[in-house]
């Protein structure tokens, strides 16, 4: 199953390898699309490939972590 | 003779055909209309946009539809008004009011967006139109959609203002109130839309939906005898208003009905959902989503697909952004009323009361010309005054009680 994401990385964690050691950790295939990335800013709109199961895991996991997720899907115009 | 080259990704410009699609493939960017503006050049003329019907479709070559339009055949070409009393309260020379609160059929700009997604949604071939809403957009759907003869669906968070539940309901579309806010009425919309083959209007159709806010751009330029203000103030929600009066007036730039162009853009939100304006007072490129608490619910998009455009035109047109407080958003509503004449929903109180807070702060100078665009009918979110208008005088049918009254109000 795959789940398209858009993150946002709080500063202190920019410099951490997030998305590794969540790929390892919950068996997932991550694939970077487009990303911003400078000092002070971290933004990711990825695609997430594994287990349902583990794509909820995942993206609890990295909300635990400080990582605003909000679904590609999500950016919807009113 | 439709003029459109197709759709092209706005973060990788990569291209595609024209389709009821609206993510790229490849980096999951926003899909956005392109022309070709050397023919558009060519053709569309000055007298010839004037020669047709005040309606929006007057720019036709600028919108993405290939036949005749099928709704909508109202909306647009709101006035815009010159607004002196206005203009000497917030101290500014020279102030416009754009008066979107008597679009035709349902009284917000969305009439806007709403008449060109249907039309596309008829040449695609949909049978069924769709929306999720905080309210202006769900009304417009189920008003252009009756009209057009479809099968209607709109999603609106439950806690919306009654007046505007009813105001859909009236149509008979299916109404939908989803226990959440905007942002969760959206996530389940999108779920929705994969799952189902209809037009949602702001999902799979907004590329061209979102071109329709152009044609408030247009009549600007039109009613200021074809030039741009010095200074344009809208309310941001989702941030797609903005970026697209920015592209209006770019696109008249381009196909030389514009001579010149250097109107500053300014960004109007409630603090109470303002991450635009937090984005663009703090520099950063990147857009926080919050929990929207406001009474400018139509503007509560607490994450803003938008928000990151929006911004950049801000940027790059030397503007700012601003946002006021529910009590601040009530006195500007007031004011419109009390010296314009003009009610407006309370959208509009934002982007008034922001714009004065702008003049306040000299981000927006006296001289030069301003426009506010007021985007929404006062008669939408009464329950938002409620409390905070006087009461009426209540008198006996007789003359000495009249004029025992009249006798405290003074002159
Ligand atoms: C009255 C009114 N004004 C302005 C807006 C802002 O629109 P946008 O989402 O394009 O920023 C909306 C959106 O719902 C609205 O209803
Ligand atoms: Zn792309």
């Amino acid at each position: 199953m795959k789940r398209r994401v858009k993150l946002m990385f709080p500063q202190v964690l920019i410099k951490e390898p997030v998305i590794f050691t969540m790929a390892k950790k919950f068996d997932i295939m991550p694939n970077i699309r487009r990303a911003r990335i400078t000092d002070t800013v971290g933004e990711m709109v990825l695609e997430l490939e594994g287990e349902a199961a583990n794509l909820d895991e995942a993206v609890k996991s990295l909300s635990e972590q400080g990582i605003d997720v909000e679904p590609v899907e999500g950016d919807v115009l009113e | 003779m439709s003029y459109v080259r197709g759709l092209k990704c706005r973060e990788c410009g990569r291209e595609y055909p024209i389709e009821p699609i609206y993510v790229c493939e490849f980096c999951f960017g926003p899909l956005e209309v392109v022309y070709d503006y050397d023919r558009i050049k060519a053709d569309l003329t000055i007298d010839k946009i004037r020669s047709r019907p005040t309606n929006l479709w007057r720019y036709r070559e600028l919108l993405p539809i290939d036949g005749d339009p099928y709704v909508g055949l109202h909306a647009g070409f709101t006035p815009l008004i010159k607004a002196d009393r206005l203009a000497k309260e917030i101290g500014v020379d020279e102030l416009y009011i754009k008066d979107d609160t008597v679009t035709h059929p349902t009284l917000s700009f969305k009439d806007r967006v709403v008449s060109v997604a249907l039309s596309k949604a008829k040449e695609f071939g949909f049978d069924t139109v769709a929306c999720a809403s905080t309210g202006n957009l769900a009304h417009s759907v189920s008003a252009q959609g009756a009209a057009g003869g479809f099968r209607r669906f709109v999603f609106i968070p439950a806690s919306l203002e009654h007046s505007k539940i009813v105001a859909s309901l009236a149509y008979e579309p299916n109404v939908v109130a989803v226990e959440g806010n905007y942002d969760e009425v959206n996530r389940l919309c999108s779920e929705i839309a994969n799952k189902y083959k209809w037009a949602f209007v702001n999902i799979n159709i907004r590329p061209f939906y979102a071109e329709g806010s152009k044609t408030q751009g247009y009549e600007i330029i039109e009613q200021l005898g074809w030039k741009a203000p010095d200074h344009v103030v809208v309310p941001c929600a989702s941030g797609s208003l903005l970026t697209k009066i920015w592209k209006s007036f770019e696109e008249m730039h381009k196909i030389g009905i514009l001579k010149e162009l250097h109107t500053k853009v300014f960004a109007a939100q409630a603090t109470g959902c303002n991450p635009i304006a937090t984005a663009i007072k703090s520099a950063t490129d990147v857009i926080k989503p919050v929990k929207p608490d406001t009474i400018a619910k139509s503007l509560a998009i607490g994450n803003p697909a938008d928000g990151f455009y929006a911004k950049q035109v801000v940027y790059n047109t030397g503007g700012w952004g601003e946002d006021v407080s529910d009590q601040e958003i009530i006195d500007a509503m007031k004011l419109l009323a009390r010296t314009e004449g003009v009610f407006a929903e309370t959208a509009g109180g934002v982007t008034l009361a922001s714009a004065i807070k702008l003049v306040k702060t000299g981000k927006i100078k006296r001289e030069g010309t301003t426009v506010i665009c007021v985007t929404g009918n006062g008669l939408k979110t009464k329950e938002a005054l409620e409390g905070h208008v006087a009461e009426p005088f209540r008198i006996k049918p007789k003359m000495a009680f009249f004029e025992e009254i009249l006798a405290k109000i003074g002159n």
